[in-house]
C-alpha cells in the first residue's frame, strides 16, 4: 500500500537527517525538503482524482465554474503555504515561516473577495 | 519516483562531511570550506530542479496561474 512506502521512506530519511544534522545541518535540511517534495508529488496525483470528481459533480449540479475554480485556487494556495511554512519552521526560521503563512492568508482572502461580494449581493436581493 | 535522489543527497552530505573533516585535519582549512560549498551547490541544484517540478505540477493540478 502507498502509505506504508511513504512511512518507511520517512523513517529512513529521518535517520539520515539526524545523522547529518550535527556537523552538516544544511544538507540535513535539503534532504528533508527533498522528501517533503517527493511525498507532496505522490499525494498530488491522488488529489487530482478527487478534484476530477468535484468537477463532474459540479457539472451535474450545474454549479458555475467560477466558484469551483476559486475554491481550487484557495486549496492550492493553502497547500503550498503550508508546505513552505513547515519547511522553514523545520529549518529553525520561525519568522520566515510566519511571514509565508501571513502572505498565504492574505492571498486566500484576496481570492475569496469576489465570492463574498456575490453572497452579500444575493442576501441584499433577498431582503424585502 | 525520485527516491534515488534522496540517497544521492544523503551520500553527498556524508561524503562532504568526511572530506571536510579530513581536509581540516590535513591543515587545508580553505579547501575544506570550498569542498563543502561545492557539495552544497550540487545538492541545491538537484533540490531546486525538483522544487520547480513540484510547483509546476501544483499549478497544473490547482489551475493556479
Amino acid at each position: 500500500m502507498e502509505i506504508i512506502k511513504i512511512v518507511g521512506i520517512g523513517f529512513i530519511v529521518t535517520m539520515l537527517v539526524l545523522m547529518m544534522k550535527k556537523d552538516r545541518p544544511e544538507f540535513a535540511i535539503q534532504l528533508s525538503l527533498t522528501l517533503t517534495i517527493i511525498i507532496f508529488l505522490i499525494i498530488l496525483n491522488k488529489v487530482q482524482v478527487v478534484l476530477q470528481l468535484f468537477y463532474d459533480l459540479a457539472e451535474k449540479a450545474n454549479i458555475s465554474m467560477m466558484y469551483l475554480n476559486t475554491l481550487l485556487k484557495i486549496i492550492g494556495i493553502a497547500y503550498i503555504t503550508e508546505f513552505g511554512a513547515q519547511v522553514c519552521k523545520d529549518a529553525g526560521e520561525g519568522a520566515i515561516a510566519g511571514k509565508i503563512e501571513f502572505a498565504g492568508k492574505v492571498m486566500v482572502m484576496v481570492m475569496a473577495i469576489p465570492i463574498i461580494a456575490l453572497v452579500i449581493d444575493t442576501i441584499v436581493k433577498l431582503l424585502p | 519516483m525520485g527516491l534515488d535522489l534522496l540517497f544521492k543527497i544523503a551520500g553527498v552530505g556524508i561524503l562532504i562531511s568526511v572530506f571536510h573533516t579530513a581536509l581540516k585535519q590535513a591543515g587545508k582549512e580553505d579547501m575544506a570550506h570550498l569542498c563543502t560549498l561545492a557539495g552544497f551547490t550540487l545538492v541545491l541544484l538537484w533540490v531546486v530542479q525538483l522544487l520547480g517540478k513540484l510547483f509546476y505540477t501544483v499549478q497544473e493540478v490547482f489551475k493556479l496561474s
